[in-house]
C-alpha cells in the first residue's frame, strides 16, 4: 500500500535533512530548487502490512503566498515540520495545513518539533507544546542530527493513514 | 354515523381529500415532486437512476439536436475543442514524420529495397518507409493515480531497467503539475511528450489514471493511438477500481495485463542478409552470354555503316557485298582519284583483317573527278580557280598566255564526252608577267649592291613595292632604276638607313665622322682600315675612341702609325685662343701676332678703360714668360668705353640712367640743372668723331626739387623741436601743407622758417595748442606761473623737476601747491631742497650760531664746566634768534648733532654722539631755550669736524653742533 505524504514547513526549519537519512530517494535536492518538489520514499513494515509514504517534499517557504497547494492534490496525511529554535515557523506549518486542508479536505498529519539538538536556542514553552498535544495532535521532538523520533513519526503517520 | 365518522376518521379524509387534490392538481403535484426529486435522486442507486434515465436522456439529446444542433454544440464546445485539436495535432505530426523519413529514403538502397516492398504488398511508398525507418521499443509503462500521483501499475519490457517506479510515477505527476503551475496552462490533458535524447515519454491522460509509456527509439505518431486505446480500455474495465484508489493497488490486478500489450509494441530493425550469392551467380552467367550477343549485334551494325558510306562517296561503285562467318566481302569500281576504301574502314570501328575487298580503277567522267584530273595536269597558277558550275568546270582569274594555250588544248580534249571546261574568264596577263620579271631582276641588282639590303618585295595591281636597308653611303636605289625598263612611276620604295659595316663603307664614315687632317690618310689594306701620319693627341683618341666602337663587329682601324704632334699644336692653339680672345676684347685692336721658336710676339693698340692683356693670359695656358707683347694706348671711341668714361667723369646722380642704344648713349632720367650743364659740354665734346651722347630725354628738376629738399630740412627740424608734434605734411603744386599739435611754450614754427629757404608765401599751416608734458615744458610753464625768484633754480633731473635754492617761505607754498597739482598729472616737482629765504637781518645771527661747537672729553657725555661760558652764550643767541625771526614771520628751528671720534666701538659711537645732543639740549633748555625749537640728532663719525688718521681720537671731533633753519 502506498500513500502520498506531504511535507510541510516554513523556510530551512530542516525538512530535507529530517528524511534524508530515512528515505529512499533517487532524486537529488536540486529538484527541489527547480521544480519545487522532491519525491522521497518510507517504507513502514507493520505485521500485517507495508506502508510505502511517498513524500512529497516541497520547497520551503516563508511567503505562504508562494506556496504550491496544486502539489498537495491526493495526499493522505501531512507532516509539518516547525524549526523548534524559531517560534515563528509553528504558525508557519500552520497556515500551511490550513491552506492544504481548505483546498483538500481535512487529512491526518503528525506536527514534528524540529532542531530538537538545539536546546539552548530552544524557542518553543512545553506548555505551548501541551496545549497542542491536548487538542489530540501527534507532536514528535524531533533532530535530524541524532535521528531522535524521526522514525516514531512516520510510523504513527504511516498507521494513520492506513487505517 | 356520519357524525362518528367525522370524529373517528374525520381529520384523515380531510388529509386524503388534500392529497388527492394534490394528485389531481398536476401543478401542485410538480411543485410537491420538485421538492423532493433532487434527494429522492440522490438516494436512488447510481446504477439504477442511471439506467432509467438514460433512454430518457439519449431522447432528449437526440430531440435538442434536432431542433437546435447549436445549443448542444455550445455546450460541448470546451470539451471538443481541446479533443478535436490535440486530434488534429497528432495527424499533422504523423504527416510530416511521414514525409521526413519518405524524402530521407528516397534515393537510397534501402529506398529501392522499400520500393520493391511496396510494390509488391501493395501499400504505400511512405507506410514501407516508415515501418521499416521507425525504430523503437517501449521500455517502460506507468499507469498513474490521476489524483494523487501514486503509482497504479507499471510494467517493463526485457531487459529495462529503470529506478523506483513508485518514486518516478510521483516525480512524474510532480512535473506535470510544475509545467502546468509554472504556465498557466489550464489544459486538463497535462503534458504529453517529454523527450530526453533517445528516450521517449508519451503520456496519455484519462479521467482518473495517466498512461505513461517510456519508449526508447523513434516511434510512430499511431502509437500514441495504441496507448491511448490502452488506457481507454483499462478505464472501461475498471473505472470504479480506478476512482475509489487510495494506494492500494490489489484491486487493479488485471490492469498489468493492459500494460504488458504497450510494452511488447516494438518495431526492430531487420538483420535479414540480402542473397548476394544466389545474385552473383545468376550475373556470372548472364553477363558473358549478354557480351556476346551484343558484341555480334554491334560489329554487323558497323559493317553496313560502312558499306553505306562507301555507296555514299563518289567515284566508287559497290558492285556486291557479303558478311559470311563474321567476315566481310565488298566488290566494286573506284576511280583513282576517289578515297580509299582502306582509308575509309579506319574510324568504323570495323577489323580491317576481317574485310576482303576486290576494287577495279576506272575514270569517273564525274565533273569533281575531271577537276582534278585537270588540277593535277594543267597546274594552274595560283591567280586562276577552277570549278564546277552546274556540271561545267569553270577557270576564272588570270593566267599568262602560255597557261591560257595549255588549257584551251584540255578544252578540246574533254569536249568528247566529257565535261564542258570553260576557259573565256581567264584573263591573259602576259604583259605584268614581263614587268614582274623586270622588276625581279632590279631586285636581284639591288640585293647583289653593297650597303643595300632587301627586306621585302612585292607586285601588286602592277605595282612594285620594295621595302630594306641602305647605307647612306651606298648606291642610290633609285638612281639603279635607269635602264631596268622598269616603270619608275610604278615602283614605291621604303627604306631604312643602316651603317654598313663594309670596309669601304667605314671608310667613308670616318672620313666623314673623324675629319682627319691632311696629315693623315686612311686607306683600306686587307680589309683593314689602316691610318697613317701625323695628328694632334686629341684627334687620335677620337680615332681610338672610334676604333674601339669599331671593334665591336666592324673592320679593324689601325691607328697605331699616326704620329702625335700635340704639343706644338696645343701651345699654338692656346696662342690662338688667346689672341682671339684679345680680338674679341673692346679696346684692344690687335694689329700683328707671330708664333716663331716656340715663342709668341703680339702688338696693338690699347684703350686705358679696356681688360688688361696680360690678365686675360690667365686661364689661356699661354705661358707669360713667352709672350713679347707690345702696346699703345689710345682712347676707344666704342660707346661702351665711352659710357664708361663718362660715368668716370660726370658722376651722374642716382636719378639718371645712362645706357647704349643704338650704338648712342643716351641720359635718362631727372637731374639738377647743374648736371644738365656739365653733361652738355660732355656731349659737344663727343660731337667731334665719337659716339652720340643724347641728354634730350634728362629732364631739368632743379627748382622744385630745391624747394622740395628745403621743405623737407623745415620739417625735419620741426619734428625735433620739443613741444611741437608734425600729424600731416604735404608739398602740393608748389605749396607747402602743415599741420599738427604745438606747446605755447615751444619755439614758433614760423620763426623757424627763417634761415631754411622755404619761402614762408607758400607755406600754409594750422597749429593747435597743447600742452606738453615733456619735462622741459613743464618746467616752462612753472616758471612762467610760479615766477621764481633768483634764489631757486629749476633743473630737470631725471624727468623729474627739483627746486633748489632759497625763497621765501610764501613762494615756497606756491610750488608746493602746483607740486600738488602735478602730481595729478603724473609729473613731481620736488621741493624738498628749497631751502627758506632767510631775511637778511637774521643771517648774521644765523652764522654766528652755526660756527658753535661744544666740545667734550673723550667717553663722556657731559661737557666740561669750561664749556658752560659757551653754552651760555649760545642760549642768549637762540633765544635772541627765534625772537627776531618770529618779527619776520618765520619759525627758527636749532637742530643740534651730536658727533664722535674714533675711540670705541661703532655703535657706542653712535650712541655717544647722541647723548651728547640730548645733553646740550638739556643744557640749553635749562637756559631758557624753548625746547619745542630743538631738534636732536646723533651723526656718530659720519660727519667729522677733521678727518682722523689715528685711532687715539680727537678732541675737534668730540662735539655738539647747531644748524639753524627757518619755516
Amino acid at each position: 500500500m502506498q500513500k502520498k505524504i506531504c511535507m510541510l514547513g516554513g523556510f530551512a526549519v530542516g525538512k530535507t535533512s529530517l528524511v534524508r537519512r530515512f528515505v529512499q530517494s533517487i532524486f537529488s535536492e536540486t529538484y527541489l530548487t527547480t521544480v519545487g518538489v522532491k519525491i522521497d520514499k518510507k517504507s513502514v513494515a507493520f505485521p500485517d502490512k507495508t506502508v510505502d509514504l511517498i513524500l512529497w517534499d516541497l520547497a520551503g517557504e516563508d511567503d505562504i503566498g508562494s506556496f504550491r497547494v496544486s502539489y498537495v492534490r491526493g495526499a493522505s496525511g501531512l507532516v509539518l515540520v516547525v524549526d523548534g529554535t524559531r517560534a515563528a515557523t509553528l504558525a508557519v506549518a500552520l497556515t500551511l495545513r490550513e491552506r492544504a486542508e481548505a483546498e483538500f479536505g481535512a487529512m491526518p498529519f503528525v506536527l514534528l518539533f524540529n532542531k530538537s539538538d538545539l536546546a539552548d536556542r530552544w524557542a518553543i514553552s512545553d506548555s505551548e507544546i501541551n496545549e497542542l498535544r491536548q487538542r489530540g495532535w501527534q507532536i514528535y521532538l524531533t533532530s535530524a542530527l541524532s535521528g531522535e523520533h524521526v522514525d516514531d513519526a512516520f510510523r504513527q503517520l504511516a498507521s494513520m493513514v492506513s487505517k | 354515523m356520519e357524525t362518528l365518522r367525522q370524529l373517528l376518521v374525520g381529520r384523515e379524509i380531510s388529509e386524503l381529500s388534500r392529497v388527492t387534490h394534490l394528485l389531481d392538481e398536476p401543478e401542485q403535484l410538480a411543485a410537491a415532486v420538485g421538492s423532493v426529486l433532487p434527494s429522492a435522486a440522490a438516494r436512488v442507486p447510481h446504477a439504477q437512476l442511471g439506467e432509467a434515465l438514460a433512454p430518457a436522456v439519449e431522447r432528449a439529446v437526440q430531440r435538442s439536436i434536432q431542433k437546435s444542433p447549436r445549443t448542444l454544440t455550445d455546450i460541448l464546445y470546451p470539451v471538443f475543442l481541446p479533443a478535436i485539436r490535440k486530434s488534429i495535432g497528432e495527424k499533422i505530426d504523423q504527416t510530416f514524420q511521414s514525409l521526413n523519413e519518405t524524402l530521407r529514403h528516397i534515393f537510397t538502397w534501402h529506398g529501392l529495397k522499400w520500393r520493391l516492398e511496396a510494390w509488391r504488398t501493395g501499400a504505400s511508398f511512405s507506410e514501407v518507409v516508415l515501418k521499416h525507418s521507425l525504430v523503437y521499443r517501449v521500455e517502460h509503462v506507468f499507469l498513474i493515480n490521476r489524483n494523487s500521483g501514486l503509482l497504479i501499475a507499471h510494467v517493463t519490457a526485457d531487459n529495462a531497467t529503470s529506478e523506483d517506479p513508485q518514486l518516478i510515477s510521483s516525480m512524474l505527476s510532480a512535473i506535470q503539475d510544475f509545467v502546468k503551475d509554472s504556465f498557466n496552462e489550464k489544459e486538463q490533458s497535462g503534458l504529453d511528450t517529454i523527450r530526453f535524447g533517445e528516450l521517449r515519454l508519451w503520456s496519455e491522460v484519462g479521467p482518473f489514471a495517466t498512461l505513461v509509456a517510456v519508449i526508447r527509439g523513434n516511434p510512430p505518431e499511431e502509437l500514441h493511438e495504441i496507448i491511448r486505446d490502452v488506457l481507454l480500455r483499462i478505464h472501461d474495465e475498471c473505472s470504479q477500481a480506478l476512482e475509489q484508489f487510495d494506494g492500494d493497488s490489489s484491486q487493479l490486478a488485471g490492469v498489468e495485463t493492459q500494460l504488458q500489450t504497450c510494452v511488447e509494441l516494438k518495431q526492430e530493425e531487420s538483420n535479414q542478409g540480402f542473397p548476394w550469392l544466389v545474385v552473383a551467380a545468376v550475373l556470372l552467367v548472364l553477363i558473358p552470354a549478354g557480351g556476346w550477343f551484343f558484341l555480334s549485334w554491334q560489329s554487323g551494325q558497323r559493317w553496313q555503316a560502312y558499306v553505306s558510306r562507301l555507296g555514299t562517296q563518289q567515284g566508287i561503285i559497290v558492285a556486291e557485298q557479303k558478311v559470311r562467318d563474321g567476315q566481310f566481302y565488298i566488290a566494286g569500281l573506284r576511280d583513282p582519284l576517289a578515297a580509299d576504301p582502306q582509308s575509309l574502314l579506319a574510324g568504323t570501328q570495323v577489323d580491317p583483317a576481317r574485310v576482303h575487298s576486290r576494287w577495279q580503277f576506272y575514270q569517273s567522267l564525274d565533273p569533281e573527278f575531271v577537276l582534278k584530273r585537270l588540277t593535277a595536269s594543267l597546274v594552274p597558277p595560283d591567280s586562276v580557280r577552277l570549278s564546277i558550275v552546274n556540271d561545267r568546270i569553270v577557270a576564272e582569274g588570270e593566267a599568262p598566255d602560255t597557261w591560257i594555250d595549255r588549257a584551251r588544248a584540255a578544252a578540246q580534249q574533254l569536249s568528247a564526252g566529257g565535261p564542258e571546261f570553260d576557259i573565256s574568264r581567264v584573263r591573259d596577263v602576259s604583259p605584268e608577267a614581263r614587268a614582274a620579271e623586270r622588276w625581279q631582276a632590279y631586285v636581284s641588282r639591288l640585293g647583289s649592291q653593297q650597303g643595300i639590303i632587301v627586306a621585302e618585295q612585292k607586285v601588286r595591281d602592277g605595282q612594285f613595292y620594295i621595302s630594306g636597308l641602305r647605307d647612306p653611303l651606298a648606291a642610290d636605289p633609285q638612281a639603279l632604276l635607269s635602264g631596268t625598263e622598269v616603270d619608275p612611276a610604278r615602283v614605291h620604295s621604303q627604306w631604312q638607313f643602316y651603317q654598313s659595316l663594309d670596309p669601304e663603307f667605314v671608310l667613308k664614315r670616318l672620313t666623314a665622322s673623324l675629319v682627319p687632317p691632311d696629315s693623315v690618310r686612311l686607306s683600306i689594306v686587307n680589309h683593314r682600315i689602316v691610318a697613317e701620319g701625323e695628328a694632334p693627341d686629341t684627334w687620335i683618341d677620337r680615332a681610338r675612341a672610334a676604333a674601339r666602337q669599331l671593334s665591336a663587329g666592324g673592320p679593324e682601324f689601325d691607328i697605331s702609325r699616326v704620329r702625335d704632334v700635340s704639343p706644338e699644336a696645343r701651345a699654338t692653339k692656346h696662342w690662338q685662343t688667346y689672341v682671339s680672345r684679345l680680338e674679341a676684347q673692346p679696346g684692344i685692336i690687335v694689329a700683328q701676332q707671330t708664333a716663331r721658336g716656340g715663342y709668341f710676339y703680339i702688338s696693338g693698340l690699347r684703350d686705358p678703360l679696356a681688360a688688361d692683356p696680360q690678365a686675360l693670359l690667365s686661364g689661356t695656358e699661354v705661358d707669360p714668360a713667352r709672350v713679347h707683347s707690345q702696346w699703345q694706348f689710345y682712347q676707344s671711341l666704342d660707346p661702351k668705353f665711352v659710357l664708361k668714361r663718362l660715368m668716370v667723369s660726370l658722376v651722374p646722380p642716382d636719378s639718371v640712367r645712362l645706357s647704349i642704344v643704338e650704338d648712342r648713349i643716351v641720359a635718362e632720367g631727372e637731374a639738377p640743372d647743374t648736371w644738365i650743364d656739365r653733361a652738355r659740354a660732355a656731349a659737344r665734346q663727343l660731337s667731334a668723331g665719337g659716339p652720340e651722347f643724347d641728354i634730350s630725354r634728362v629732364r631739368d628738376v632743379s627748382p622744385e626739387a630745391r624747394a622740395a629738399e628745403h621743405w623737407q630740412t623745415y620739417v625735419s627740424r620741426l619734428e625735433a623741436q620739443a613741444g611741437i608734434i608734425v600729424a600731416q605734411q604735404t608739398a602740393r603744386g608748389g605749396h607747402f601743407y602743415i599741420s599738427g599739435l604745438r606747446d605755447p611754450q615751444a619755439a614758433d614754427p614760423q620763426a623757424l622758417l627763417s634761415g631754411t629757404g622755404v619761402d614762408p608765401a607758400r607755406v600754409h599751416s594750422q597749429w593747435q595748442f597743447y600742452q606738453s608734458l615733456d619735462p622741459k615744458f613743464v618746467l616752462k610753464r612753472l616758471v612762467a606761473s610760479l615766477a621764481p625768484p633768483k634764489s631757486v633754480r629749476l633743473t630737470i633731473i631725471k624727468d623729474r623737476i627739483v627746486a633748489q635754492g632759497e625763497a621765501p617761505a610764501a613762494w615756497i607754498d606756491r610750488a608746493r601747491l602746483a607740486a600738488q597739482q602735478l602730481s595729478a598729472d603724473g609729473l613731481s616737482l620736488e621741493i624738498s631742497e628749497l631751502r627758506e629765504l632767510t631775511p637778511p637781518e637774521l643771517t648774521h645771527l644765523r652764522e654766528a650760531i652755526q660756527a658753535v661747537d661744544i666740545f667734550f672729553d673723550s667717553g663722556k657725555a657731559v661737557p666740561g664746566p669750561e664749556q658752560l661760558p659757551v653754552l651760555d652764550k649760545l642760549a642768549n643767541q637762540l633765544k635772541q634768534l627765534a625772537k627776531d625771526a618770529r618779527k619776520a614771520g618765520v619759525t627758527a628751528q636749532f637742530m643740534l648733532t651730536g658727533h664722535s671720534d674714533e675711540t670705541g666701538r661703532e655703535t657706542a659711537k653712535l650712541s655717544i654722539s647722541a647723548a651728547r645732543a640730548e645733553t646740550v639740549r638739556a643744557l640749553l633748555k635749562k637756559r631758557g631755550v624753548d625746547p619745542e625749537l630743538l631738534l636732536v640728532r646723533g651723526a656718530g663719525t659720519f660727519e667729522p669736524a677733521e678727518i682722523e688718521n689715528s685711532r687715539t681720537g680727537n678732541s675737534a671731533n668730540r662735539r655738539v653742533s647747531v644748524t639753524v633753519n627757518f619755516h
